[in-house]
């Protein structure tokens, strides 16, 4: 639980006035001139191709046009082994992610190893990046409560066993029915708290009986922790008075986004 | 010197005998001290808003001391309480001090009023140099100063957070509150501690005469005052108390919605603060004095399975002694304990969490002032604090102890000040001010520094004078808020071996004139504000529960320098003031690397950085029964942070794209001019006992949109929820609001 949350719910104090009266209006905003950076995102994941998506950022106010970057050329380096990837947009019909590079070849890497990669464009644009395979770890138990009502609503517990010698850092995401639909909790947390300590994360009373959950609990890198961190926080700057802009923390130099690998365990159950 | 009306002191009066051109002062005592020749003399006393008095008398060769008592009467029509003497700006002319606002309860009661509650910090910041964080906040903005960097005392005590609900109200409940006085530079010796201001507020001591109750009933808040004599002339007491009540309608909101499919109630919202004084004459030469405040906000939501608890105040207590040796030696002491804390509690099922911060101080205080021969007031005196503060402590646990999280840290400190100055009437045109301040700080480090103060005051004629201060500051204490806000979860921390104390050095210089038959005076000051030391926070920087919040600091550089003119008028049916101010602020962060920076390291407009300042109030009595006043208010539009460029982030399944903004620098761009026009009009009723008027005010009243920030906001298309483009969108606060509040006194 992020207690800077419980904030947001003093808001709606605030939120109230704003929608009764109608106090939004449309302006026109002159930004400078952008120059447009490479965006890299790329997730590797033990016993799936490697695929990543290249594109470019946009001034604020561009036409909404996917910016692709059709002259980028991606390279994954692995003890050396080079693994060039191609240039072929697709959808995953799956996850739903359009990714712009591939390699057929199959990720096998292990806790420990070191990928890096490297795009460029012909325009001299260059990103570098690199990520270390963390172990997975296991969710070892999944619980739900009850409370009173007549019509009865559960919370959800989830519970894990933290390392106690390496500083950590998870991603815990649920999603309801299928992973179509956007997430219902989704949260990232260091260890820093509960170092070496049994960790639950626990949701509200927003489950009925009969849901089915898909939950899932990634050990993730300290540079994934913090560009998630602070993409949301600037995410959240944008709308909120009360938060403070923020830069994004790329994982990658040269550009910006995320290269990283995902060691993630997932359970489903169903509330009853 | 003392009110006919009520017993009261009456502070900063004018003693003069104007044969000799001779005057001085009366202190916070109401005491005053003039050295004169031997022979008869006319002696003059006049107080803003009450009838002058003049008395004769005579001093004979041998240096004796006499005691000359003044009990001046209220201007006696109901007319005359928006009428102030010519002489006190006559007064204001031949202060050494420069740079101080001086506002009384009367005043502001006249001023238009968000939602009708009178505001002294509000009206404030109608004033010359002292901005508003934005649309409706209380905070003060000093001379590019941020709004920690105030000292804000109440009958000397500390306030930490003085203001309600995110800073739109502040906790100063107008009717307990007797007068204010703003510093904003030319800092006298006795104040130290914060860098940009000196606020004192001064509380109502009860009136001698009999029990009275005051009070005023508001659209959104309630206020009743009594106090009077326990024993006549000897023991008086003040009791206030103000609470909002718009919890009673959510509530009834709430239950008449109970049932119905997909309504979240409204939470509770109140605040509510409390304000007590009992004032005890010992004898002809000393006084007792015990005043408290205790203000909470609260917040809160109390669901079956559900319960969330927000609330935070102040609580503060004073017991203060002043003893008169002889009448050119006087001494007050005082013992004073102040707080302010916020906590958040959150329960759902076994599972409760709870965050506190706060900051508790104890101290120890002793002022002496000294009369001596030649025109001399001296002044000195002591201070120690004691520092307690909590700084973001967590507990999370399950009753069925299943889990049990802590976090937070705590520090304790001490801060002490020992200061001497003189105020010095060289002559009838040439007066100084100058004095020195010894502060310190001790946590894990001790911090010592020397602090001067300078302040002189030349006439040129008549009706003119020119003055010049200096004055270097201390500011050991340190507020941690990202958000420009003032929000209840803002935590003070210490000063450290690795969080040095914040330093300022202020210049200013200044010429008044009084003109059209001393009824209007002109001020132009120019100042120039150092600061070192200024805190700030890393990109994405985690204030709200981090056991190593120093981390996330950032320190750096501050000026601002401006100019600013301010024409009164008090006398008369109608009177008020023009105020305009031009200004810079700016803050540089260069760090040893690049994540220490901010912008680069290159100078950058804070966010109240305004270059062009107005203010214009006007206030005119119709008749005995009716005045009316204006107050229009312009200023530059504020810079903000918006991004300059945004890219899709598809992230991991079943989480869907979304929209990252790319800010670089802060504050490049600026929001639209703020400008508004408030109307109000106090009618004076006719009841069978007492007094009461009403209060009729509209806020911001040809409806201006002005702009409290600004979003960029994806336009879609509905069905096939396709972002069809980009469009930038400004939010505002409030509209016209009118709105009426009765007042009475009986």
């Amino acid at each position: 639980m992020k207690p800077k949350h419980l904030l947001y719910l003093l808001l709606p104090l605030a939120t109230l006035l704003l929608h009764s009266c109608d106090l939004d209006k449309d302006i026109d905003v002159v930004l400078p001139a952008h120059e447009s950076q490479l965006i890299v995102e790329g997730y590797l994941e033990s016993g799936k191709p490697y695929r990543v998506a290249v594109h470019e950022s946009a001034g604020y106010f561009d036409p909404p046009t996917a910016p692709l970057v059709p002259d980028a050329k991606v390279l994954i380096t692995h003890n050396g082994r080079r693994i060039e990837l191609e240039y072929k947009p697709k959808l995953d019909s799956k996850s739903g992610f359009i990714y712009t590079h591939s390699s057929s070849e199959i990720m096998a890497g292990e806790p420990g190893d070191v990928y890096t990669i490297e795009v460029t464009d012909d325009s001299g644009r260059k990103i570098t990046g690199s990520t270390t395979i963390l172990p997975v770890v296991p969710i070892d138990t999944v619980e739900w409560r009850f409370n009173e009502k007549e019509e009865r609503e559960a919370l959800l517990l989830t519970s894990f066993q933290d390392d106690v010698n390496t500083s950590n850092y998870y991603r815990y995401i649920t999603n309801l029915d299928s992973l179509n639909n956007g997430s219902e909790q989704d949260i990232y947390t260091s260890d820093e708290l509960t170092n070496g300590e049994r960790v639950s994360f626990g949701s509200a009373y927003s489950f009925d009986p009969g849901d089915t959950v898909i939950i899932r609990l990634y050990n993730i890198e300290k540079q994934y922790y913090e560009f998630l961190a602070s993409t949301s926080n600037a995410k959240d700057a944008n709308g909120n008075p009360f938060a403070q802009p923020s830069r994004i923390m790329s994982s990658v130099q040269g550009g910006m986004g995320i290269f990283t690998n995902l060691a993630v365990h997932q359970r489903t159950v169903i509330i009853e | 010197m003392r009110s006919g009306n009520n017993g009261e002191a009456l502070i900063g009066a004018t003693v003069t005998v104007p044969a000799l051109n001779l005057g001085t002062i009366t202190n916070e005592e109401g005491f005053y001290s003039l050295t004169l020749p031997a022979g008869e003399h006319t002696v003059q006393a006049t107080y803003l808003g009450f009838t002058s008095l003049t008395r004769q008398v005579r001093v004979t060769g041998n240096a004796q001391q006499q005691r000359l008592n003044f009990s001046l009467d209220t201007a006696n029509t109901e007319l005359k309480e928006v009428q102030v003497e010519a002489n006190s700006l006559r007064q204001k002319l031949n202060d050494t001090r420069m740079s101080v606002e001086m506002l009384t309860t009367r005043e502001a009661k006249l001023l238009p009023a968000l939602f009708g509650e009178v505001d002294l910090i509000k009206t404030l910041q109608l004033k010359p140099g002292v901005q508003s964080g934005g649309e409706g906040s209380s905070g003060l903005y000093v001379r590019g100063g941020g709004p920690d960097q105030n000292l804000v005392m109440v009958d000397d005590a500390v306030v930490y957070n003085p203001s309600h609900l995110f800073g739109f109200f502040s906790v100063f409940n107008p009717d307990a509150v007797k007068s204010v006085e703003l510093y904003k530079g030319g800092f006298p010796a006795q104040y130290g501690g914060r860098l940009s201001s000196v606020m004192e507020v001064k509380l109502n001591d009860g009136n001698n005469e009999g029990i009275r109750a005051t009070g005023g009933l508001g659209i959104i808040a309630s206020r009743l005052t009594v106090d009077g004599p326990i024993v006549k002339d000897k023991l008086n007491f003040t009791v206030s108390g103000r609470r909002t009540y718009a919890d009673i309608f959510t509530r009834q909101v709430n239950r008449l919605s109970e049932g119905q499919e997909d309504y979240s109630p409204i939470p509770d919202y109140y605040f509510y603060d409390l304000n007590a004084k009992l004032s005890y004459n010992i004898g002809r030469n000393d006084n007792l004095t015990l005043s408290g405040y205790y203000g909470r906000d609260f917040f809160g939501f109390d669901d079956d399975d559900f319960k969330f608890g927000f609330d935070w105040g102040n609580t503060m207590g004073t017991l203060r002694w002043r003893h008169k040796f002889n009448n050119n030696l006087y001494a007050t002491t005082s013992l004073h304990s102040t707080s302010y804390e916020y906590n958040i509690r959150n329960e759902i099922d076994v599972f409760q969490l709870s965050l506190t911060s706060a900051i508790r101080d104890y101290s120890f205080k002793t002022d002496f002032d000294l009369f001596l021969k030649g025109g001399h007031g001296i002044k000195f005196g002591a201070m120690a604090t004691h520092h307690h503060f909590t700084v973001g402590r967590l507990s999370f646990q399950a009753t069925d102890s299943t889990l049990n999280l802590g976090a937070g840290t705590s520090f304790n400190a001490a801060e002490f000040g020992a200061y001497a100055s003189d105020d010095y009437a060289v002559n009838a045109q040439l007066s100084l001010n100058y004095g020195l301040r010894l502060s310190g700080f001790r946590s894990n480090k001790t911090y010592i520094a020397l602090e001067p103060r300078f302040a002189a005051k030349y006439n040129l004629n008549e009706s003119t004078s020119l003055k010049a201060s200096f004055a270097s500051m201390m500011q050991y204490v340190h507020l941690v808020s990202n958000s420009g806000a003032s929000l209840p979860t803002d935590v003070w921390y210490p000063s450290t071996a690795g969080v040095k104390p914040q330093r300022s050095q202020q210049a200013a210089a200044g010429v008044s004139k009084l003109f059209g038959r001393g009824r209007y005076l002109l001020t132009n000051e120019v100042y120039y504000k150092w600061m070192r030391n200024q805190l700030d926070f890393r990109d994405g920087a985690n204030l709200f529960v981090n056991d190593s919040l120093q981390n996330e600091f950032l320190f750096g550089l501050g000026r601002s320098y401006g100019n600013e003119i301010y024409l009164e008028k008090i006398k008369g049916r109608t009177t008020g003031w023009i105020g305009y101010t031009l200004s810079w602020t700016y803050r540089k962060f260069d760090g040893n690397n690049p994540l220490d920076d901010i912008n680069g390291g290159r100078w950058f407009p804070t966010r109240y950085d305004r270059r062009h300042d107005l203010s214009l109030v006007v206030v005119h009595q119709l008749n005995k029964r009716l005045s009316l006043t204006g107050a229009f208010v312009f200023s530059s539009g504020s810079p903000f942070s918006i991004p300059v460029a945004r890219f899709a982030f598809q992230d991991v399944e079943g989480k869907g794209t979304s929209i990252v903004p790319i800010y670089e620098d802060r504050n490049s761009y600026r929001l639209s001019p703020y400008h508004r026009l408030d109307l109000s009009a106090v009618l004076k009723l006719k009841p069978k006992h007492g007094e009461s008027d009403l209060t009729f005010s509209v806020y911001n009243v040809y409806n201006r949109r002005n702009p409290y920030f600004v979003y960029f906001d994806q336009v879609k298309d509905q069905e096939r929820n396709d972002i069809l483009g980009f469009q930038a969108k400004q939010v505002s606060l409030f509209p016209i609001i009118p709105s009426v509040t009765y007042n009475f006194k009986f």
